[in-house]
């Protein structure tokens, strides 16, 4: 074989390659894409099409009409994502600073307290969690998930900020101390815009995951519509409607959409941050 | 106008003290309250008066029971087996990118990277729709290819339940894996993962004693972070079989779950989360322990 034979040979199996992987990873997501696009009822016809017969918005109308409440939901997990992230970020951003910039006895110490509690499984403290929740007066109220949640962010969200604290020269916060600046000032305004990158990645990533979570999102919710997330909403629209997977299927999809978009955007950070994250040991 | 001198321990603490305050009410605390619920015979009540006190007896009525074995040996099962395939898909996957030509690199990534982003409820959903009995593209499947005459009941079979979660599971998992791989991978040198595209019978020995030993950190990581995911299941099973048919894909968490909040028997409900946290512990010391001569923290600082 020439060697342009053989490169011919490795591009069109990198094509074979490339759809048999597409094929497996995204072929979930095509069926319920198509589930969502046919004429209620017909989704039970046999047999079962691979292709779109005739495209109908029909669920979409039905599951964004009055009786169903999915605006409120992908509303609400907006809401309890943004404010998850941007608080985690806040609480983690300074945690980090302090474990890889400022000197003290309890360096180590901290940042084992810290990141053993990313180790605990979450069926270990939702029972205390919702006992906590129920005695602030939060169940069924979107701040009584997103405090929780801002903390389930933590360890992570450290970590991967103070990767990028540690990676910057001393000299920085040398020059600002000697200007006489107050701690707060050289946080603010020196250090945390050099850390943007973490940041970012650290955002990404917590917004992704409270989106997600379902766990104590479930819980806390207590079934109310005004506290519902969309996956929880999504999961009580499979369990009650059985017979109507066209209007489930298009749930699935408006919920899907907007972390599906998140992710092909920021996917360079995506990675970056789950690759450091696992480079913690 | 005198500046209010602080001591960088001093602002050490301050700087710290939201997020330890935050761990310690919604991490550290509730294991505590947790152990402490375990101890007590709770039925529709969480309050722990004197009289309640049972001391061990929650663990030895539990570990009587054959439920509790049931869902223990599932458990490990469904970790044991994600985990395998995981780890082999994941690892495939993660090589093809950088086999692949070029020109498909990124989008091939593009494609790996989805299944991490649908969440483990909605995931259920979807699941459960394809493997649907009559209608379902997954016994159909079955059926074109030949496996079968029928659609299998792949929800309402006790075995294939099993698998039918499994499966679903790993969907995503691998997907994650895959990531994590990738970036282990990347540490490797080009010279290496170039030279393996030429070569067939070579490279696959390169691979197992140059590349592999060369990403070991990652690959030992990449099993612990996915073994603890499977010991602590909960989502999944909750969205796709509610840890049915009868009890056969129930697993610790599902359990401590129902126990909780359906049966509301917080007794009960945390024995069975304290032997989920015992076993994400042990499975995490063994790990570390081997991974502890890479142990480090990068760039901590002097």
């Amino acid at each position: 074989m020439s060697k342009k034979q053989r490169q011919r040979l490795h591009i069109a199996l990198s094509v074979v390659v490339t759809i048999g992987v597409a094929f497996f990873a995204l072929l979930p997501l095509y069926w319920i894409v198509l589930t969502s696009l046919k004429a209620p009822g017909t989704e039970f016809r046999l047999p079962i099409r691979y292709w779109p017969d005739e495209i109908s918005l029909e669920p979409y109308r039905t599951i964004l009409g009055p009786d169903f409440n999915v605006q409120r939901a992908i509303l609400n997990s907006l809401i309890v994502s943004t404010v998850t992230t941007i608080g985690a970020l806040l609480l983690a951003s300074l945690a980090a600073y302090t474990i890889a910039r400022l000197r003290f006895t309890y360096k180590w110490s901290s940042l084992l307290f810290i990141q053993v509690a990313s180790m605990l499984p979450p069926i270990i403290v939702i029972a205390p969690t919702f006992l906590i929740i129920r005695s602030m007066g939060l169940l069924g109220s979107l701040p009584g998930l997103i405090i929780p949640n801002m903390i389930y962010n933590i360890p992570l969200s450290t970590w991967l900020i103070a990767s990028y604290f540690a990676g910057l020269p001393f000299e920085l916060e040398d020059a600002a101390k000697v200007d006489g600046s107050p701690p707060l000032r050289i946080f603010r305004q020196i250090m945390l815009p050099l850390a943007a990158p973490g940041l970012f990645s650290a955002g990404v990533i917590a917004f992704l995951g409270s989106w997600g979570e379902f766990m104590l999102a479930f819980t806390i919710s207590m079934g109310l519509p005004e506290a519902q997330t969309i996956p929880v909403a999504v999961q009580g629209y499979t369990m009650a409607m059985q017979r109507q997977w066209t209007w489930v299927a298009a749930a699935i999809v408006l919920s899907l959409a907007p972390v599906i978009v998140l992710v092909m955007v920021f996917q360079k950070w995506v990675v970056q941050g789950l690759t450091l994250g696992s480079a913690k040991y | 106008m005198k500046k209010l001198e602080l001591r960088e321990p001093t602002i050490a603490v301050l700087f710290l003290i939201p997020a330890i305050v935050g761990l310690l009410l919604f991490y550290y605390y509730p294991i505590g309250h947790t152990l402490a619920l375990s101890a007590y015979d709770l039925s529709h009540t969480a309050e722990l008066s004197p009289e309640r006190f049972v001391g061990l007896q929650n663990y030895v009525e539990v570990l009587q029971s054959k439920q509790f074995w049931s869902s223990i040996r599932f458990t490990l099962f469904f970790t044991l087996v994600a985990v395998s395939l995981e780890l082999t898909l994941g690892m495939m996957l993660a090589l093809s990118t950088y086999w692949v030509w070029g020109r498909l690199t990124g989008i091939l990534r593009a494609i790996i990277i989805i299944p991490w982003a649908i969440p483990q409820i909605i995931q259920a959903s979807i699941w459960r729709w394809m493997y649907n009995t009559d209608v379902g593209l997954i016994g159909d499947l079955f059926v074109r290819v030949g496996l079968t005459d029928a659609p299998p009941l792949f929800l309402s079979n006790p075995s294939l339940a099993r698998w039918a979660v499994i499966v679903a599971y790993v969907w995503k998992g691998a997907s994650v894996a895959a990531i994590f791989l990738m970036g282990g991978l990347a540490l490797v040198p080009k010279e290496l993962t170039d030279a393996a595209k030429v070569d067939g019978a070579r490279s696959w020995r390169r691979f197992w004693t140059i590349t592999v030993p060369m990403i070991m950190p990652t690959i030992l990581v990449t099993l612990l972070f996915r073994t603890m995911a499977g010991l602590q299941i909960f989502d999944i099973i909750y969205g796709l079989t509610n840890g049915g048919p009868g009890t056969t894909t129930e697993t610790l968490s599902s359990f401590s779950y129902k126990y909780y909040f359906k049966f509301v028997q917080y007794g009960r409900g945390s024995a069975y989360a304290v032997v989920t946290f015992l076993l994400v512990l042990i499975a995490s010391v063994i790990y570390i322990r081997r991974v502890q001569p890479h142990f480090r923290f990068k760039g901590l600082g002097s």
